[in-house]
């Protein structure tokens, strides 16, 4: 019997282990592969043309120094931070009032996610007439304030259009984790005579963790490696170069792919830092 | 307060579950229809502003009225006539669905292996798994076509789909999800002798809808919209997909004129990921029930 | 059943793999080129039409023609040079030539007796564009513009101006700029769009200033230079002390740069050659109003204007590149049907005295622009330079900070950039 058992559960390792294959024979040649390369590129000045040259790590010693690289640090922290911050935090909400089969809520869904569903080329001429200095939020607003085209508020105007663009995204998750929760336990907890909150508090945020951990992990990564919104609403002018624009100039218009791949690796140990943190924080109180 | 303090006790009991619900309904129908659709209708108004524009003659697109002063449906239509736009709707969809499914399959498999299987290895490649992630695209497109020439899979479907076939968002996304579940269900499952294929078919995929769906959602979304990878492998006209086709009409109507059939042919690229939406949303209210979850 | 599935997915991916994997080009004395250009809708259809022809009279070869649009053109193109890929014949303006892939070494230079061919066909200087620091000629042009101005009459005449006596100084494009404002017409603004595009502007202005961007032996920076902070500070000085128009509502849409002058929310504007034929397409109305005059000058006993042109070269890496040559030779030789069919100028000897260019508008205007004009400077990392120039344009114009310093700071970065 046991040797059975044994027999059994080392087929069963060979099988699950087999079920990861197609993924692993994906990520190994169509990404860690070039991942790799990119890691040695970046000791090379290399200029996509002509052969790489060694350099150590003088690319790195350059960013250290470079100004335009730090300022490319704010501009994606101030992004990061005001964008993803209230982006996250009304999808929890909205997710909280839209997990109801009330008639009428899936078309109240549907608003929301919208605009994750146009792209950023398409949609910058809409923002950028809603941003003239005599557009409609300066109406609204009862401004005149030239949002894309000043230091003082373009990057609140990238806030503001991202904020649109991104919240359905997480909405879409945060739905999709809320359905995993038993009704019955919430209820319960309601029937308990537990408040909104407390229910919230201590029935649907606990076991929403695992997808919240998901959105928050997806949100850092997506606020450092944003560059679409920035290239359509302002080319990276008035503080709003961010890294990954930077990366891409400096990569393809500038033809540096050497220091561009420095920043890339860069850009990769502090997520890899993060986002490790992250979900070992959010294990942590699982338990 | 009185109210209460003359109440009988056993009619409180029997009573205030009732009463409960209700006034929970009418909490959450007040906050759906008083404050979430506002909210939506403003989030929306944007897009409505963008088919708003899309049908302006073309001397009014970059005023900021709402109303177009006449109707210029010819912009829906002018897309297919000017260029191939069929075509690149027709490649999008195919390259689109393709990417999706291959990521739906590919990622549920890897996670169902990374959350329920232990095997030496296991947390390392499910690291490097999720370190893929953290690099910049854009720079891993050098090696990645160096590659891909190398496969001859430039100006290929092959090129456009295989490369994005498998996603780490979508391996976190439902290893998280699939951690969740009680490996006693799984266990009882084995004992009945059900094989480790026909419990991931017949368990965990069932069970796995919403994620997986909110999976499928935004690879499609991703892939749909993705732009610069479609342009440096797919760059003819039988594989170009719809934003490269968008991006050469931007340029092609180097003029305002341009600008509304521009944005026609966006608000016409909303169109599938909506459907698909409408189509899986279902999946993120339903929930699950207990009795099916611990069987 | 359970690995049946399994070896399922691995075959979804092997057959994806293999059913699509498309073939390389065929054997034998079959020539297959490819030909990539940027867009412009005339230029593409007149491309395809000599591509027709030339196929028709080669049978042996086929060209695969793609129109790559502008800000992308640089990725797709380094991309696919960087593995040794890439078009045989490749369309390109002379600042990419000149800075980037001729001292990169990555473009085949003509023979020596095609080069004293061609140089016995075009105007003196006209292929300096192409031309390498070795004296070799790398391309020929199919397109090659010069610095104008455009004016539309309706306004000048609403705002009690005559159009027949057009502003000849900037200091009078600031007056008669007034006079429009006052009338309520539009004024006159420049562009504000991508780096390349405010790197171009300023350069109007350097020539008739005098000033460079950087020193003649491309060492050192020298846009903060007294004649460099003049350029900036008259472009300051026309939008914002003279208020001829305003950078904050001026369309930053970089597909459409005539869209202000279309729509009247400017009377003047710089004008190339082939922004007549757009606006003639785009918007008849200003079309029939628009009147090109010279560009108007700082010292209008010394008239500058700045050239710039779109060349045709073959990539080093071609296995046919006497083939593309022949390809090149055809499509430079019908410069009647590019004037013709799509306002380009190509500028062989006497193109002005030709049936074709004599219904080319404003033909006197552009005739004297091809007299005098210099192209712009270049230096290794150029896209850099560009940026550099944005940045202290935007904060000067944009958001009010002084010329001296911010064309400083520009020199700095340039300066670093140059350094490495």
């Amino acid at each position: 019997m046991t040797t059975l058992n044994v027999r059994a559960s080392a087929h069963r390792k060979i099988i699950g282990a087999v079920f990861a294959v197609p993924a692993l024979a994906l990520f190994g040649l169509f990404a860690v592969y070039p991942m790799v390369r990119v890691f040695y590129i970046s000791l090379f000045d290399y200029d996509l043309t002509s052969p790489p040259h060694w350099v150590g790590f003088a690319n790195y010693g350059f960013l250290w120094h470079s100004e335009q690289f730090h300022q490319s640090l704010e501009a994606t922290g101030f992004y990061l931070l005001f964008t993803y911050v209230p982006a996250v935090l009304l999808a929890l909400l909205l997710a909280l009032g839209l997990d109801t089969k009330l008639p009428g809520s899936g078309f109240i869904r549907l608003l929301y996610f919208a605009p994750v569903a146009m792209s950023w080329v398409a949609i910058s001429v809409i923002w950028r007439l809603l941003f003239q200095p005599d557009g409609l939020l300066n109406q609204v607003l009862g401004t005149h304030t030239p949002w894309l085209t000043s230091a003082k508020s373009a990057e609140w105007a990238l806030v503001i259009a991202s904020v649109w663009k991104e919240t359905g995204l997480f909405l879409i998750l945060f739905l999709a984790g809320l359905s995993r929760i038993p009704r019955e336990l919430r209820e319960a907890a309601s029937l308990d005579g537990a408040g909104a909150f407390r229910s919230f508090r201590y029935i649907t945020l606990p076991l929403l963790k695992p997808m919240t951990a998901v959105v928050c992990v997806m949100a850092v990564i997506r606020g450092c490696q944003s560059f679409s919104p920035q290239v359509v609403l302002t080319g990276g002018s008035f503080k709003t170069q961010v890294v990954n624009l930077y990366v891409y100039k400096t990569a393809f218009e500038n033809a540096r792919m050497g220091r561009a791949s420095a920043v890339a690796v860069l850009l990769f140990f502090a997520l890899l830092m993060v986002t490790m943190l992250q979900l070992r924080l959010f294990r942590s109180g699982e338990r | 307060m009185t109210d209460v303090l003359k109440r009988p006790p056993v009619a409180v009991s029997s009573a205030t579950p009732v009463r409960r619900r209700r006034r929970r309904v009418n909490v959450r129908a007040v906050v759906l229809y008083g404050l979430l659709l506002p909210g939506g209708l403003l989030f929306a108004s944007v897009f409505v502003y963008a088919v708003l524009s899309a049908l302006k003659p073309a001397d009014e697109v970059l005023s900021t009225h709402w109303w177009p002063s006449r109707f210029v449906w010819s912009n829906f239509t002018l897309p297919f006539t000017t260029v191939p736009f069929a075509r690149y709707y027709l490649n999008s969809v195919v390259v689109g669905v393709a990417v999706t499914l291959l990521n739906v399959v590919t990622c549920t498999l890897a996670a169902y292996s990374f959350s329920k299987f232990s095997y030496r290895g296991r947390t390392l490649l499910y690291l490097i798994v999720l370190a893929t992630m953290m690099i910049p695209l854009e720079v891993i497109y050098v090696p990645l076509y160096a590659l891909v020439f190398k496969l001859h899979w430039v100006n290929s479907f092959a090129g456009l789909i295989v490369p994005a076939g498998t996603s780490a968002f979508g391996i976190l996304l439902m290893r998280q999800s699939i951690n969740g579940l009680p490996d006693e269900v799984l266990d009882a499952a084995r004992l009945d002798g059900a094989g480790e294929m026909r419990i991931l078919w017949r368990i965990v995929a069932p069970m796995m809808t919403a994620p997986m769906s909110a999976l499928a959602l935004v690879v499609f979304m991703t892939t749909w919209d993705s732009h610069l990878w479609p342009l440096l492998v797919g760059s003819d006209d039988g594989h170009k997909t719809l934003p490269v086709g968008l991006a050469a009409m931007q340029a092609d109507n180097a003029g305002a004129t341009g600008i509304p059939m521009l944005v026609a042919a966006a608000v016409m690229a909303v169109l599938p990921t909506l459907l698909l939406f409408c189509f899986l949303q279902k999946r993120f209210v339903e929930g699950i029930t207990m009795s099916a979850g611990i069987q | 059943m359970k690995k049946l599935s399994a070896v399922l997915a691995l075959c979804v991916v092997g057959v994806a793999m293999t059913a699509c994997g498309s073939g390389s080009s065929g054997s034998g004395d079959k020539v297959h080129l490819t030909f990539w250009t940027h867009t412009h809708p005339p230029m593409i259809a007149l491309n395809k039409k000599l591509i027709a022809e030339y196929e028709k009279a080669h049978p042996n070869v086929t060209i695969d023609y793609q129109q790559i649009p502008n800000t992308d053109f640089n990725t797709k193109m380094l991309t696919s040079l960087s593995n040794g890929s890439g078009p045989d014949v490749i369309n390109m303006d002379d600042v990419a030539l000149r800075g980037d892939y001729i001292p990169k070494r990555l473009l085949a230079p003509m023979d020596s007796a095609a080069q004293t061919a061609a140089e016995g066909r075009y105007l003196p200087n006209t292929l300096d564009g192409a031309k390498g620091p070795d004296g070799k000629v790398y391309g020929l042009p199919t397109e090659f513009n010069a610095t104008a101005f455009a004016i539309n009459k309706a306004a000048f005449k609403k705002a009690g101006l005559d159009p027949a006596d057009p502003p000849k100084t900037w200091d009078d494009v600031a007056a008669d700029g007034k006079k429009l404002i006052a009338a309520g017409q539009g004024g006159f603004n420049f562009l504000y769009l991508s780096a390349g595009q405010y790197t171009q502007q300023l350069q109007i202005l350097l020539n008739e200033t005098g000033g460079r961007i950087v020193s003649d032996d491309g060492k050192k920076a020298t846009i903060d230079q007294p004649l460099g902070v003049q350029a900036l500070e008259l472009w300051n000085t026309l939008v914002n002390k003279d208020k001829l128009g305003d950078p904050h509502t001026a369309s930053h849409d970089a597909t459409a740069p005539f869209a202000d002058f279309e729509a009247g929310k400017t009377s003047m504007t710089v004008m190339y050659p082939w922004g007549v034929g757009q606006i003639a397409q785009d918007n008849p109305k200003t079309y029939k109003n628009m009147e090109v005059v010279p560009l108007p000058q700082v010292d209008p006993s010394k008239p500058n204007g700045r050239w710039y042109g779109y060349y045709m070269a073959v990539n080093k890496a071609s296995k046919h590149q006497a083939e593309a040559w022949k390809f090149i030779d055809y499509v430079t030789s019908q410069n009647q049907r590019w004037l013709t069919d799509v306002n380009f100028i190509q500028p062989v000897k006497d193109w002005s005295s030709s049936p074709a260019a004599a219904k080319v508008p404003f033909l006197k205007v552009w005739e004297q622009a091809y007299q005098q004009g210099r192209f712009d400077e270049v230096a290794p990392h150029w896209a850099e330079v560009q940026d550099a120039i944005k940045t202290a344009i935007e904060s000067t114009v944009l958001d009010g900070k002084p010329a001296g310093s911010t064309l400083k700071q520009a020199a700095d970065t340039i300066n670093q950039s140059l350094s490495e």
